[in-house]
């Protein structure tokens, strides 16, 4: 008896000393408490102890407590903020990584980023995921505010939240184009050039802004070093500072909006009365954000392995030579498809400013009180011209359109790309059978008998190339065009293949000539 | 269910599935740091290429056999077996490149063979020191040129007069030649260094538009414009061979040894003009 006893008594001890240590860490909530927690069932104690967490902890302090029904159906919202924030964590923390490695000077940062690649496990994958959480970044940046638009979110109580937000997707894009020079390869160093000479064009103090930006005439150390502090510690920064704003004022002021179908109109009492049930925070929110998370980071991952997204990484970045296409950021071609359309203070500084101006004006602009899409058929037509817009745009911004490029020089970059790996890089390495190949004399088939499976990739190439100049010809692109391939057996696996095309202008004769190396472990990259 | 134990058992799940993801690619990690080693090197050897036949295929040759009385071989097997007990170098023979693209040379340490352009004999190229390289393209040529280490073959450096030699009278009677010979000696003396390809000697092979310098040799005497004194084809060769000023195609300067008449032999120029004679 007396044994029994004690041992119930030290049991009972031993229980409330663990259960104390537990409600210290988990600001309030004992272990029967935390079980019930996790099951998905209703609290244990009275008062809700669920409640007591969000005053103890400073992690779930800044949290809200719950949020309407009405406002978590996932047609609403699509989680599309959730996911932005989720993009700014993932690249805070691969970025605090890979600033372990970089080191930013001109001299050093290909460099850096070349040992990250061949003496860092997972630095790639580090690279990867860092460049396409800033792509998921800018694009759930968008979406999030077209949803917001097409909502009607921004109206009212909300317009400041609305103006924090656009301030963000600002933030969001300059964070993300200044991260693009950093690898200091072509692709960066000739976009970044491209992007801060828009500042020329700004009245009056064009110069010194394109100074300010660039540190120098022309981006060099100076300005290197500016993009990288902008891009590891103000904009960051910044960043915390108005996602806390925007934040707060979601979880502490005026919660998600909830969908107009609840609050507008003729809404019987009961449904508006289940919409704003609260859903609280512990569990269900948080086990939904723990969810998604886990579904963000399989998708990052995914995307890097399975899909084989790659961060591009061209040559060195070369002031000396201009490459052929150069092309903004995908989120920026709508910016260069303006520029092709008229003069480039009106269409790269005046209009840009005007479309930013009617953002923030939007809520004082949109007078109309509803919220409801079917009570908004202007705001909605807008908001589909200007997605439309942007998309064209954005299409004219492609080097593809309106920009004229001699035929010659043309089907030679086709086929052999100054950067990245176009139809010759693909050739496999065997069947770089050195000879002279003559366009309209050389036939197109059975180019290397010798090899047991002859030469497919190298014929399609000879073939293409071929075609292309008769096309030019026929044209009148080439006058009395033709052309030749020439292979060459140039070191130890090593082969120089030589372009050229002869044609015809004002009777004298033109040529253009190309050469490029190729080793055997280039690899299909 | 409740949706929390969905959403914690689908989560879980979804944990578990992306670290195996991450462990699987981590299998393969020692492997594509190799991968891109390799491809790396391959790129930089590219890029070396270029940047060798833009600055230094002037006077080192397009192949790197060099220029006798001017600039020394590089793709030469004394060039990778002696050169650094020869100059008492201490560091790798990348290095060396390295330092002596970047710097230059003030003067040559072989005046008697190979000269270079005078003063100084061998320009800097890096632009710390004045010349139009960054360093990482002075690395892509010595990339480019350590990989003739393996294929690399002894250039012969003719000394001095040879017993028997050719002289400068272009009518001497020559022997019987060679022309499998002739293609050896073309590339050991060195004459395949520039005459390959045009940008320093005119190239010997046909190439569109050009017929080969056989043919071409039998052609030039006829030519208005020539100035020599040759009667045949042979004597043409002869001609440009040991008194290469005599007559210049246009646009070249004469940039050849003159002293091939005291340094090969009649055999020898006999074998090399019948190689020349074969290239149609």
């Amino acid at each position: 008896m007396l044994r029994n006893a004690n041992l119930q008594d030290l049991r009972k001890k031993i229980g409330g000393m663990i259960d104390q240590r537990v409600r210290a860490i988990t600001a309030g909530l004992g272990l029967n408490e935390l079980r019930a927690l996790v099951r998905g069932e209703p609290p244990t104690e009275k008062p809700n102890p669920r409640y007591k967490v969000h005053t103890t902890s400073f992690l779930f302090h800044i949290r809200p407590r719950y949020y309407e029904k009405g406002s978590t159906i996932f047609a609403h919202t699509f989680r599309l903020g959730f996911f932005t924030s989720f993009f700014f964590f993932v690249e805070v923390i691969t970025g605090l990584i890979l600033m372990v490695y970089y080191t930013p000077s001109p001299s050093e940062a290909y460099n850096s980023i070349l040992k990250l690649m061949t003496n860092v496990p997972f630095g790639q994958m580090l690279r990867d995921i860092h460049r396409l959480g800033a792509e998921g970044m800018v694009i759930f940046t968008v979406l999030h505010m077209l949803r917001t638009y097409l909502t009607g979110s921004y109206k009212k109580e909300r317009s400041f939240t609305w103006l924090t937000g656009l301030v963000l997707l600002g933030i969001t894009l300059v964070l993300s184009f200044s991260g693009y020079l950093l690898p200091w390869d072509q692709l960066a160093y000739w976009a970044v050039t491209i992007g801060t000479s828009m500042f020329e064009a700004a009245p009056l103090i064009g110069n010194e802004l394109n100074l300010l930006a660039r540190g120098a005439p022309d981006i060099a150390a100076n300005g290197l070093l500016r993009f990288y502090l902008l891009h590891v510690v103000l904009l960051p920064f910044a960043a915390v500072l108005v996602i806390s704003i925007h934040y707060y004022k979601v979880s502490r002021e005026h919660g998600i909006s909830l969908p107009a179908k609840f609050v507008e109109g003729e809404v019987p009492p009961a449904v508006t009365k289940e919409a704003k049930t609260r859903v609280d925070f512990l569990p269900d929110l948080l086990t939904h954000e723990v969810f998604l998370t886990a579904l963000g980071l399989f998708a990052l991952v995914l995307g890097v392995t399975i899909f084989g997204y790659h961060a591009p990484l061209e040559s060195v970045a070369n002031p000396q030579v201009t490459p052929l296409d150069t092309k903004a950021p995908w989120y920026f071609w709508w910016l260069q498809g303006m520029l092709k359309l008229g003069d480039k203070t009106l269409m790269g500084i005046i209009l840009p400013t005007i479309i930013v101006a009617i953002l923030v004006g939007l809520p004082y602009i949109d007078r109309n009180p509803h919220r409801s899409l079917y009570k908004r058929p202007l705001a909605v037509a807008v908001g589909v011209l200007a997605v439309l817009a942007l998309v064209v745009l954005s299409y004219m911004g492609l080097p593809e359109f309106g920009i004229k490029t001699s035929a010659a020089t043309r089907i030679v970059q086709d086929l052999a790309p100054q950067e990245g790996a176009g139809p010759v890089h693909k050739i496999p390495f065997t069947q770089l059978q050195a000879g002279v190949y003559e366009i309209n004399q050389t036939p197109t088939r059975n180019l290397c008998p010798d090899i047991d499976y002859g030469c497919p990739e190298l014929e399609s190439v000879f073939g293409s190339y071929t075609q292309w100049v008769n096309a030019a010809v026929e044209r009148g692109d080439l006058p009395d065009g033709t052309g030749v391939m020439l292979i060459e057996d140039w070191q130890q696996d090593l082969k120089k293949v030589t372009f050229r095309i002869i044609w015809e202008e004002d009777n004298l004769a033109k040529t253009y000539e190309h050469h490029l190396f190729l080793h055997q472990d280039r690899g299909s990259e | 269910m409740s949706r929390v134990n969905i959403e914690i058992f689908l989560g879980i799940l979804l944990v578990l599935i992306t670290s195996s993801l991450v462990l699987v690619y981590g299998i393969n990690e020692e492997e594509r740091m190799a991968e891109y080693s390799a491809w790396e090197k391959a790129r930089s050897i590219e890029v070396g290429a270029e940047l060798f036949s833009a600055q230094c295929s002037r006077c080192h040759g397009t192949q790197g056999l060099g220029i006798q009385g001017l600039c020394p071989p590089l793709n030469d097997r004394n060039f990778f077996d002696s050169r650094l007990v020869e100059v008492a170098w201490s560091g790798t023979l990348e290095d060396y490149i390295v330092s002596t693209v970047s710097s230059g040379r003030l003067a040559s340490t072989r005046p008697q063979l190979y000269p270079g352009e005078g003063t100084p004999a061998m320009p800097s190229f890096h632009e710390n020191y004045g010349g139009p390289l960054r360093e990482d393209q002075v690395r892509n040529i010595a990339a480019f040129i350590l990989n003739w280490e393996e294929t690399a073959q002894l250039i012969e450096v003719a000394t001095g007069p040879v017993e028997d030699a050719v002289g400068t009278d272009i009518t001497v009677e020559l022997p019987e030649g060679d022309a499998v010979n002739g293609e050896a000696l073309a590339v050991s003396i060195g004459c395949a260094a520039c005459h390959i390809q045009a940008p320093t000697g005119p190239a010997w092979l046909a190439d569109s538009g050009q017929v080969g310098i056989g043919e071409r040799a039998a052609q030039r005497i006829a030519d208005p414009d020539y100035t020599g004194n040759a009667q045949t084809a042979e004597q043409y060769l002869l001609e440009s061979i040991v008194m290469s000023g005599v007559y210049l195609v246009p646009d070249y300067q004469d940039l050849m040894p003159n002293n091939y008449g005291e340094t090969l032999a009649k055999q020898d120029v006999a074998d090399l003009i019948a190689y020349m004679l074969t290239l149609k």
